[in-house]
């Protein structure tokens, strides 16, 4: 299980490179798509195209077809009236001369566009009106009564079908030949037609199937991120009571000998106080003093501890209110160093009130002890509004919020420049317990109390000049 | 002089042992019962013959077998001994414990001090308050 979601996890390609490539394969996927579909569309108009004009070929070729039967049927009425001299004819004639201008009206139109035929066409009309012209001359009983006139029509009728028979072949050959060239284009985009319809769906299909893939692989990743986070939160849980527990542990069992330490070394002096030389006695004393340091350092460690544990909801909270009862918890030391504090107006925030008071009384109390000997410490505190991308290491979740900056400025002894981030270690002390006493713990809460809030804090100082601390708190409350 | 009978429940030797140095220190003459666990301090509790109740119990928080919290909620469930002062007497000064024992009904709750020069003065203390008998008023 562990072993198939690591490599699950593991990636091939970095986020960034896996974006490019479905950015790519979405991009060159769609622009195909597009162009095969633009191509598509104008065979399909060559097609259709192309199939008009083998439609009107057609047509042309039945035209001339029906004009030769007209012709022929003209010339039958007529012949049948000149030999069997039945009026019947006349009639059966003229309707037929009739038809002939409405027929090449008809092809007149459809062949418009092509030069050649049209010559012809006009020959052809051109005949066919002096074919009509004899034959309705034939067909008057007055002209029948002359024989010679008749013989001569007649000739001269049968030269004109015999020319506009050749022409009508020509153009039946003409359109034959553009009826083929039209056909085989028509095909030969027909089957371009279906090709493209194979490879639009083959791209679409390529498509879709990469990006079923891609998806998939990032739904199947994300479940394994859920469930690694999942537990990394029960982990979490399980070694946050582990600490509770061990927090209890370290109250009891190890205060426990140190107690009894103190408290035997201590009844051996009270009781065999006259019995015992100098040097025992400062050696039962240095075993006191250690036992009684090691239960500072375990107690505050415990205080400190106890601060992971917020137990109590977040409130909005006054930090003036927090400041002042932050001074009078230090009263004491403030009026014994004649400290004077001076502060702006500072925001609420949501927050604990009582680890705030907490934050500020350390920070007030350790620039207190840190003060130059002679110098009356003064504190200034003062508060601005900034955006969260100026402070130093900030998260990106928090580059775009606001956070209040309140500033504690003092006329300290100040530390070198490389101690600015080792201050807010637990138990790291800048000097020996000789010069000032304390475990080390004051800046260490601090900072957890500002990071229980989403905040963050700095020191900056230069030696023997003061110290700055800034404490940034977010303006809108992230506690849940 | 003797000022009355305290009972005292701890599993650690040592603290029964500074307990009663601590009174003889003072020169003080209790009769100090010690029970090992809070099993031996009900046992004691409901035998018979005990039915005079002692003036103070100095009860210890964590113990084997039965802790101070169930004997505790045994005592003062019950009517026998039930204005009997019971003093907490515990290393925890976990805020979680100290809550409980008064819920529980405790009268006092000290944490175990850290020298035995504290002891000796809270013993003093504790006597003065507790176990003296007071002139009675009105």
């Amino acid at each position: 299980m562990k072993l198939s979601t690591y490599t699950l996890l593991r990636r091939s390609l970095s986020e960034q490179q896996l974006s490019l490539i479905t950015r790519f394969l979405f991009g060159t996927s769609l622009v195909l798509i597009i162009a095969l579909s633009y191509s598509y569309n104008e065979i399909n108009q060559e097609l259709v195209n192309y199939s008009e004009k083998v439609n009107q070929t057609q047509h042309v070729i039945s035209g001339l077809n029906k004009l030769s039967s007209a012709i022929y049927e003209t010339t039958y009425h007529a012949d049948s009236y000149i030999f069997l001299k039945d009026t019947v004819y006349i009639n059966k004639t003229l309707a037929a001369i009739k038809v002939v201008p409405e027929i090449t009206k008809k092809i007149d139109s459809l062949i418009k566009d092509d030069g050649a035929q049209r010559k012809r066409l006009n020959f052809l009309k051109e005949h066919a009106g002096k074919f009509c012209d004899y034959s309705e001359r034939l067909s008057r009983p007055a002209t029948l009564i002359n024989p010679g006139a008749v013989n001569a029509l007649y000739k001269r009728k049968n030269e004109e079908i015999a020319s506009m028979i050749k022409l009508i072949g020509e153009m039946n050959k003409l359109e034959d030949q553009l009826m083929y060239t039209r056909l085989q284009s028509r095909d030969n985009y027909m089957q371009q037609v279906y090709r493209y319809n194979w490879i639009i769906m083959l791209v679409a299909v390529v498509f879709l199937s990469s990006a079923f893939v891609l998806l998939d692989r990032e739904l199947r990743r994300n479940k394994f991120y859920r469930v690694d986070l999942e537990n990394k939160i029960e982990n979490l849980n399980r070694s946050n009571s582990e600490l509770e527990q061990f927090a209890y542990v370290a109250s009891h069992d190890l205060q426990e000998p140190l107690r009894k330490i103190r408290s035997f070394s201590d009844r051996l002096v009270a009781k065999y106080k006259s019995e015992l030389s100098g040097e025992v006695f400062q050696m039962l004393e240095k075993i006191d003093n250690s036992a009684q340091r090691m239960q500072n350092l375990i107690s505050d460690l415990l205080s400190f501890s106890r601060i992971v544990k917020t137990g109590t909801e977040a409130k909005i909270i006054n930090l003036n209110t927090c400041l002042s009862e932050a001074k009078s918890n230090l009263s004491e030391v403030i009026m014994e160093n004649k400290a004077s504090i001076h502060s702006e107006s500072l925001p609420s925030v949501e927050g604990y009130n009582s680890q705030i008071v907490q934050l500020f009384q350390n920070l007030l109390s350790n620039s207190i002890k840190y003060r130059h000997e002679n110098v009356r410490p003064v504190i200034r505190i003062t508060h601005r509004l900034v955006d969260g991308e100026i402070i130093p290491g900030v998260k990106p979740s928090h580059q775009d919020i606001q956070f209040h900056q309140i500033k504690f400025a003092d006329n300290g002894i100040g530390f070198k420049k490389e101690f600015a981030d080792k201050i807010f270690i637990i138990f790291k002390r800048l000097h020996a317990r000789n010069e000032f006493a304390g475990t080390g713990i004051g800046l260490a809460i601090c900072k957890r109390v500002v990071s229980n809030h989403n905040g963050y804090i700095f020191a900056e100082s230069t030696e023997g000049e003061g110290s700055n601390f800034y404490i940034y708190l977010p303006t809108e409350s992230m506690l849940t | 002089m003797n000022n009355g009978q305290i009972l005292m429940a701890d599993d650690d030797a040592d603290d029964r042992f500074l307990v009663q140095a601590a009174f003889e220190d003072n020169d003080l003459i209790n009769r100090i019962v010690f029970f090992e666990d809070g099993e031996q301090l009900l046992e004691y509790y409901i035998a018979e013959e005990n039915q005079d109740a002692p003036n103070l119990i100095f009860l210890d928080l964590n113990m084997p077998k039965r802790d101070g919290r169930e004997v505790l909620r045994v005592i003062r469930k019950n009517t026998k001994w039930d204005d009997v002062p019971i003093i907490i007497f515990s290393t925890s000064n976990a805020p979680d414990d100290v809550v409980a024992s008064y819920q529980l009904g405790a009268n006092c709750y000290i944490v175990k001090p850290s020298s035995y020069e504290e002891l000796k003065d809270l013993v003093l203390n504790v006597h003065k308050f507790w176990l003296q008998p007071k002139a009675i008023s009105c």
